[in-house]
C-alpha cells in the first residue's frame, strides 16, 4: 500500500508542474496572442488531469478507501473538480482561452493541497459513512462548477472593458454567450451543491443526530447558495444581468473558498476533520 | 385599495425576495463568525462592554432562535407563496397556449438558422420526438416540435420545495423531543418524561492495532413503562437505532468509575461515577469529591498528567475535594491509591467506559427529507429540461428551412441547432 501512496506522492508533483507549465503557456496565449500556445496549454492540461486521475486512484488504492477524507484530499480532488468541469466546458463551447482564467485557480488549489499533510490516517467512527461518498464527490463537482463559472465571470467582467481588442473578438465568445455559459456552469454547480447539502444533511442525522445545527460550514455553504441563488434571480431581472450577475458569481466562488478553506482553519466547526 | 395592491405586490416581488435574502445572508455571516449561546462575560471578553450589549441586543447571541431571524424566514416564506400563487395561473396558461407554432412564426424574421435536406433526423437528434405536420393559410408545410414544457415548473416547484423545508424544520424544531441518556452496562435510565426506559446492556469500543477508535457500540432495551412492551438493538455511530417512533444515537462516551467511601474502616458508601460528576458523602455534610478526568495510561508530562493509550494499563483518577464549597484539595490518584481525610477514606476503583445516548422524535423530519426532494427535482427541471421549439418549413427545392427558439438556452440553443444542422446537411 506505501507503495501505492509513493507512486501518488510521484503522479501529484508532475501534475502540479504540468498544471503550472498549462497556466505559463495560457498566460503567452493570453498576452503574446499566440495561439499555438493556447494549443499546447490545453494539451498540457489534458495530459495534467490525466494523471492527476491516476495519481487520486493511487491514492485511494494506497489509503484502501476514498481519498476524500482530509484537507489535503478534498484540495487535490477539489482542482481535479475544477480541471474535469473545465475540460468538459472547453470540448462542449469550444472555449480554449477559458483555461487563461481557469489554470491559476487550479494551480493555487493544488498549491494549497501540496502545503497540506498527506498523512493517511485511519477514518474516525463519524467519517465512516457510505454517505462521505456522495456528499463529498458531490462537493467536488458543485465546487469545480464554480470555479470555471468564476473564470467566466471575470472573463465577462473583463470583456466589457475590452471591446477593441481583436484576440478577445476572436478567441473569446461575445458577452451574452459567455453569460449563458457562466449560467451554465452556476446551473450545474448550483444543483451539485444542492445535492451536498442533502446529502450532507442526511449524514449529519445518522451521525450527530440532527440534520441541521447551524454548525459554521452548513451556515456557510447556506450562504453560498443564497449567493447563487441571488445570482439565479439577477439573470432573469432586467437591469441587473450581465454585470451584477457576473459579480454575484464571483463572490459566490469567493464563498466558496471561505466555506472550504476558511471555515475549517479559522472558525470553530464539527466539520474540522484535517 | 392601491396602496394595499401596491404593497402585496411588493410582498411577492423578485426584489423583496432578493432583499430577505441578502439580509439572511448577513446573518448568517454574523451567526458563524460570532461564537453562539456564550454568556455575556464571553462577549465583553472578545468585543468589549459595548460590543457585547450590541450582540445581546439584536440577539446576536442567539441568530438563529432570535425573535428578527424568525421573521425574516417568515417573511421569505410569505414571499415565496404569494410569488407561485402569482405565476400559477401563469404558467398554467403558458403550458396550454405558450407553445405553439403560430406564435414562433410571428416572432420569426423568416431567416432559417439551417438548411437541411430532412428536418426530421435534425428533430430527433435535437431531442424533440413528438413532430407535427402543420399547413398554414397561405398553404405552407411546416414541421413544429416542442420539448421540455414541463422545465417551466422548475422555479415555481423549487419555491415549493424551499416553503416545505423551512415549514419541515421550523415544526421539527417546535415538536421535536430530545434526551441525553448515559451509562455503563446493566444500568437503567429513564428516557425524559416519556414513559420509557432505557436499559444499556452492552457497550463496546472496538479499537484498531494502532489504538485508533473504529467504532462505538451500544446494545440497548427500550421499555414502555406502562405496557412493559420492550424494543432491542444495537447502536453505532452513523447507524442510529429506532425503537417506539423515537430515534436512539450513539452520541459521546467518556470514563466512569467507582467511588468508595469508608468511615473508620467500614465501607458506607459506594456510587458510579462519570467523569464530571460528583458523589456527596452522606455521613459528613458539606464534604463532596468531584471526578474531574481518568487518565487509563497515565504519565506525568510537563504540562500535567496525560494518557499515552486508551488501554488500561496504568489508571490514574483526577479527583477534587470540596468542603462548603471551598476546595479541599485536588490530585491524581494512582491505582489503589486513596484520599486520607479526618476518619475518612476515598477510593475510585473499577474503570469503565459509559456511553453517552442521545434519543431523539422529530415528527417532521420527513416533510424536510420531502422538501428537499422537491427541490432537487425542480432544480433539474429547471435547470436541464430547458423549453424550447423547433420548427421547419418544407421550400420550394424540397429542402427545410429550419429555426427555433429558447427562451433559457438562448444562442446556446441556436448554436447547437446550428452546428447539429450542418453537421447533418454535411453527411
Amino acid at each position: 500500500m506505501d507503495k501505492f501512496l509513493a507512486i501518488e506522492n510521484t503522479i501529484f508533483t508532475i501534475t502540479m508542474v504540468l498544471y503550472f507549465a498549462a497556466m505559463i503557456f495560457y498566460f503567452v496565449f493570453f498576452t503574446v496572442k499566440k495561439e499555438k500556445a493556447g494549443k499546447i496549454a490545453s494539451a498540457i492540461m489534458i495530459v495534467a488531469f490525466v494523471l492527476h486521475t491516476a495519481a487520486l486512484i493511487a491514492r485511494g488504492i494506497g489509503a484502501g478507501r476514498l481519498p476524500l477524507t482530509n484537507q489535503y484530499e478534498f484540495a487535490t480532488s477539489f482542482a481535479w473538480g475544477i480541471s474535469l468541469c473545465f475540460l468538459i466546458f472547453m470540448w462542449k463551447f469550444h472555449f480554449q482561452a477559458l483555461g487563461v482564467f481557469v489554470s491559476p485557480v487550479i494551480f493555487l488549489i493544488i498549491g494549497y493541497a501540496a502545503m497540506q499533510s498527506k498523512e493517511v490516517k485511519e477514518l474516525m467512527p463519524a467519517l465512516r459513512s457510505n454517505w462521505l461518498a456522495f456528499h463529498v464527490s458531490t462537493a467536488i463537482i458543485s465546487y469545480g462548477a464554480f470555479g470555471v463559472a468564476f473564470a467566466v465571470s471575470l472573463m465577462f467582467l473583463l470583456q466589457l472593458r475590452q471591446k477593441d481588442s481583436n484576440f478577445w473578438k476572436n478567441h473569446i465568445p461575445q458577452p451574452e454567450k459567455l453569460d449563458l455559459i457562466s449560467y451554465r456552469a452556476v446551473s450545474l454547480g448550483f444543483l451539485f451543491l444542492t445535492f451536498v447539502m442533502i446529502t450532507g444533511a442526511i449524514w449529519a442525522e445518522r451521525a450527530w443526530g440532527s440534520y441541521w445545527s447551524w454548525d459554521p460550514k452548513e451556515t456557510w455553504s447556506l450562504v453560498t447558495w443564497i449567493i447563487y441563488a441571488v445570482y439565479l434571480h439577477l439573470r432573469i431581472s432586467k437591469g441587473w444581468k450581465g454585470k451584477s450577475a457576473a459579480i454575484f458569481a464571483v463572490i459566490g466562488f469567493i464563498c466558496v473558498i471561505f466555506t472550504y478553506i476558511g471555515v475549517n482553519t479559522l472558525i470553530p466547526s464539527i466539520h474540522s476533520y484535517a | 385599495m392601491k396602496q394595499l395592491k401596491k404593497i402585496g405586490r411588493f410582498f411577492c416581488s423578485m426584489k423583496f425576495a432578493l432583499i430577505l435574502l441578502m439580509i439572511l445572508v448577513v446573518a448568517c455571516t454574523a451567526g458563524s463568525l460570532i461564537q453562539q449561546k456564550q454568556a455575556e462575560s464571553y462577549y465583553i471578553e472578545q468585543f468589549s462592554e459595548q460590543g457585547a450589549r450590541a450582540i445581546m441586543l439584536f440577539g446576536l447571541n442567539d441568530v438563529f432562535h432570535s425573535l428578527w431571524f424568525i421573521i425574516l424566514t417568515v417573511l421569505l416564506c410569505i414571499n415565496l407563496v404569494l410569488c407561485n400563487l402569482v405565476h400559477f395561473p401563469t404558467l398554467i396558461r403558458r403550458m396550454k397556449e405558450g407553445y405553439s407554432l403560430d406564435k414562433c412564426l410571428k416572432a420569426w424574421d423568416k431567416e432559417p438558422i439551417v438548411v437541411v435536406k430532412d428536418a426530421k433526423p435534425l428533430f430527433q437528434q435535437l431531442g424533440f420526438r413528438k413532430m407535427q405536420e402543420v399547413q398554414d393559410a397561405e398553404g405552407n408545410t411546416y414541421l413544429y416540435a416542442v420539448k421540455n414544457k414541463v422545465g417551466i415548473w422548475g422555479a415555481w416547484l423549487c419555491h415549493l420545495g424551499i416553503l416545505i423545508i423551512i415549514i419541515g424544520f421550523s415544526f421539527g424544531q417546535m415538536m421535536q423531543k430530545e434526551y441525553t441518556v448515559y451509562g455503563v452496562p446493566g444500568q437503567t435510565r429513564e428516557v425524559g418524561d416519556t414513559g420509557y426506559e432505557l436499559t444499556i446492556d452492552n457497550f463496546e469500543i472496538k479499537l484498531r492495532e494502532d489504538d485508533t477508535v473504529e467504532q462505538y457500540q451500544a446494545t440497548v432495551t427500550m421499555k414502555d413503562t406502562k405496557t412493559g412492551e420492550t424494543q432491542s438493538g444495537q447502536t453505532e455511530v452513523n447507524h442510529p437505532l429506532s425503537m417506539f417512533g423515537m430515534k436512539c444515537y450513539q452520541n459521546s462516551t467518556g470514563w466512569a468509575a467507582n467511588v468508595e467511601i469508608w468511615h473508620d474502616g467500614v465501607k458506607e458508601q459506594e456510587q458510579l461515577l462519570c467523569v464530571g460528576e460528583y458523589a456527596l458523602v452522606e455521613s459528613m455534610e458539606g464534604l463532596a469529591v468531584v471526578f474531574s478526568a481518568f487518565y487509563p495510561d497515565y504519565v506525568k508530562g510537563e504540562n500535567g498528567g496525560m494518557t499515552q493509550s486508551s488501554q488500561l494499563n496504568n489508571p490514574a483518577y483526577l479527583y477534587r475535594l470540596y468542603f462548603h464549597d471551598q476546595v479541599l484539595g485536588m490530585n491524581v490518584l494512582m491505582g489503589d491509591e486513596r484520599i486520607t481525610i479526618d476518619n475518612y477514606d476515598i477510593l475510585f476503583k473499577d474503570p469503565q467506559p459509559y456511553t453517552l445516548l442521545q434519543v431523539k422524535r422529530d415528527p417532521f423530519s420527513w416533510l424536510t427529507g420531502i422538501g428537499g426532494l422537491v427541490v432537487l427535482i425542480a432544480l433539474i427541471l429547471a435547470f436541464y429540461l430547458r423549453p424550447a421549439e423547433i420548427w421547419a418549413k418544407l421550400q420550394e427545392d424540397g429542402t427545410y428551412a429550419v429555426a427555433g427558439r429558447s427562451r433559457k438556452g438562448g444562442q446556446l440553443f441556436i448554436d447547437k441547432l446550428k452546428e447539429t444542422g450542418e453537421a447533418i446537411a454535411d453527411k
